[in-house]
């Protein structure tokens, strides 16, 4: 039995049932990590002996969690207590986190076993995983290419089967679009339906915990398990939790579903635009109605997001001035210039940079132009996905407009790299769910996505629509042929 | 809208030291995105539609204010740069005349 290929719900099967170990399961993972990580680098932190441990305890308890022996990866932003957690930045370098993440919690008090912590640009900031202080990391499905970002490591990691799921975070993507490059499902759940205590803040208004799976099913389960209120954060729902597992395999509605005019579509990648198409027929052959809706206001998205993500960053990120954790320059003769320099040396390029842009649309003069007129843009954006909602169940789009792109490609073009994002960030600025499950390959061998974006606090009906999807598809008979060295 | 950024004036609100190289690099970066997010000057507000965005879709409940535990002192300054028994150090605040 090839115990990395396995689902989640399959390796559960297997542990539950006694036919194999949590410590094998965990060995069998950590072989093909070290495999694989010299070509791939997903992970900062891997744990070898620690999780060894706890395989071995949790193999001798009598009542096992729901994910007894699982192994997990967690993207490096979320804190984990005594292991090292850098947000792929250098003023986190040796930062160990005195308590661990509620999700992370959630996971272990199900018996998870969390393998390591996956790269990601630094802090979030980025779509290729190009931006991490420490190293890059490479498409498994092609070396020469990025994974994504920001929760590139993660997506690689799942992908390359160097671990059964994986958590990342979504602040505009970071979850969706590295899945659709790696060819993996990934959820962005609706804006407080996890808790994102512990998760290092970005942009709080916008940042989402959501799983990376090889399977909707997977992904549903996992879902399930992290989501709910948390006393530690404020903003998350108490709405009931779903059973969103049995829940998926319920009968789908008549589906009714908007799906994106010509106009938002051009320029994008033939073979995307091409894939996007076919899943559509697929689903009017399974009597979906499918209605063209126009979105006047999608253009807008990308523009109002990178005010809003920068502004909240800016002010999220003054507490990084070398006082009370984290690196601090010790090149320093008062307090001011201890701030400057630990500041200065500690961010890298695209951190700075964003801390700009956030730093001068909130500043005197220029606030009621730039960032209040993106939070105005941002209520008629979601008062847009509102109205459709009204007559539609889902809104069917690409997950990128692209496929995984080459290393260094995009890196000295911001614009560019942000528009890598124009499907994805709608989700987060309305609060919305939305996931990406994989629909194919391109002719180059690289994997596409597809993104079902659902009404609020409807995940149950994304991943029936999901699972039907991928039952027709039948993506996971594409397979990586690893390892393909790089030219 | 021809953005001007004075990136010097920015970078010190942000407590952040720019090189030369980087302010000529950063710059024009900067100013290509500020003008191109400078496109929400298309959109016309009706402001009565658009006050009170909330990111999340119901009311922030209260939790019961009783007094839990927090981390130990220890723990809390594990991972400060430099400290002296129960303080962090850090360069004098209050300036001499």
């Amino acid at each position: 039995m090839n115990l990395t290929s396995l689902s989640l719900i399959e390796l559960r099967e297997v542990i539950q049932k006694k036919e194999i170990k949590a410590e094998e399961a965990l060995l069998a993972h950590l072989k093909k990590i070290e495999e694989r990580e010299n070509d791939i680098s997903a992970f900062i932190t891997v744990l070898g002996e620690q999780a060894l441990v706890r395989a071995r305890k949790i193999d001798g308890k009598k009542e096992k969690g729901r994910l007894a022996g699982i192994p997990i990866a967690i993207k490096d932003n979320m804190v984990t207590k005594g292991v090292r957690t850098t947000c792929a930045s250098r003023i986190l370098g040796n930062y160990l986190p005195p308590y661990s993440a509620t999700v992370v919690q959630k996971l272990e008090a199900e018996d998870a076993i969390v393998i390591g912590k996956t790269n990601l640009d630094e802090f979030a900031m980025g779509s290729s995983t190009e931006n991490s202080a420490f190293f890059l990391t490479r498409n498994p499905w092609d070396l020469r290419r990025v994974p994504g970002g920001s929760s590139g490591g993660s997506a690689a990691a799942v992908a390359a089967e160097e671990v059964t799921a994986a958590l990342g975070s979504d602040t505009g993507g970071s979850v969706r679009q590295p899945a659709a490059f790696c060819g993996v499902v990934g959820l962005k759940p609706t804006y407080s339906r996890v808790s994102r205590y512990g998760l290092v803040a970005f942009a709080s208004s916008l940042d989402q915990i959501g799983p990376l799976t090889r399977t909707v099913e997977d992904c549903a389960f996992l879902t399930q398990i992290i989501a709910g209120h948390d006393l530690c954060d404020s903003t998350s729902s108490a709405q009931p939790v779903p059973d969103y597992q049995g829940e998926m395999r319920e009968r789908l509605n008549p589906i009714k579903a908007a799906y994106l005019g010509e106009k938002i579509l051009e320029g994008i990648d033939l073979e995307v635009k091409d894939i996007y198409y076919k899943t559509l027929q697929l689903l009017e052959e399974s009597d979906a109605q499918l209605f063209e809706k126009k979105f006047p206001l999608w253009k807008y998205a990308l523009p109002c997001y990178y005010i809003i993500a920068p502004s909240e960053a800016s002010s999220n990120l003054a507490r990084y001035d070398g006082v009370r954790y984290g690196f601090r320059n010790p090149d320093y003769s008062n307090l001011r210039e201890m701030y400057v320099q630990t500041r200065t040396e500690g961010f890298g390029e695209e951190v700075k940079r964003r801390i700009l842009l956030g730093t001068f649309a909130l500043s005197s003069g220029y606030y009621d132009a730039y960032y209040l007129k993106a939070a105005k843009t941002r209520s008629l954006i979601y008062q847009e996905f509102q109205r459709t909602f009204e007559d539609v169940d889902y809104i069917l789009t690409p997950t990128t407009p692209e496929p995984a792109f080459l290393i260094g490609e995009k890196k000295d073009d911001p614009i560019s790299m942000y528009l890598s994002d124009i499907f994805t960030i709608t989700a987060n600025l309305a609060g919305l769910p939305a996931i990406s499950l994989p629909v194919g390959l391109s002719q180059g061998g690289l994997p596409l996505g597809f993104q079902i974006i659902g009404k609020h606090f409807h995940e149950s009906d994304l991943f029936r629509l999901a699972f039907l999807i991928e039952n027709k598809v039948k993506f996971a008979s594409c397979k990586i042929k690893l390892p393909k060295k790089e030219e | 809208m021809k953005p001007k950024i004075d990136v010097d004036y920015v970078s010190a609100l942000a407590h952040l030291q720019l090189t030369e190289e980087e302010k000529a690099d950063f710059a024009p970066k900067l100013i290509k995105v500020v003008e191109w997010v400078g496109k929400l000057e298309e959109l016309r507000f009706d402001d009565s539609r658009i006050e009170g965005f909330s990111s999340v879709p119901f009311s922030l409940p209260f939790r019961p204010d009783e007094i839990r535990g927090s981390f130990p002192t220890e723990s809390a300054l594990a991972n400060a740069p430099e400290k002296k028994k129960d303080f962090i150090l850090v360069p004098k605040v209050i300036e001499e005349k």
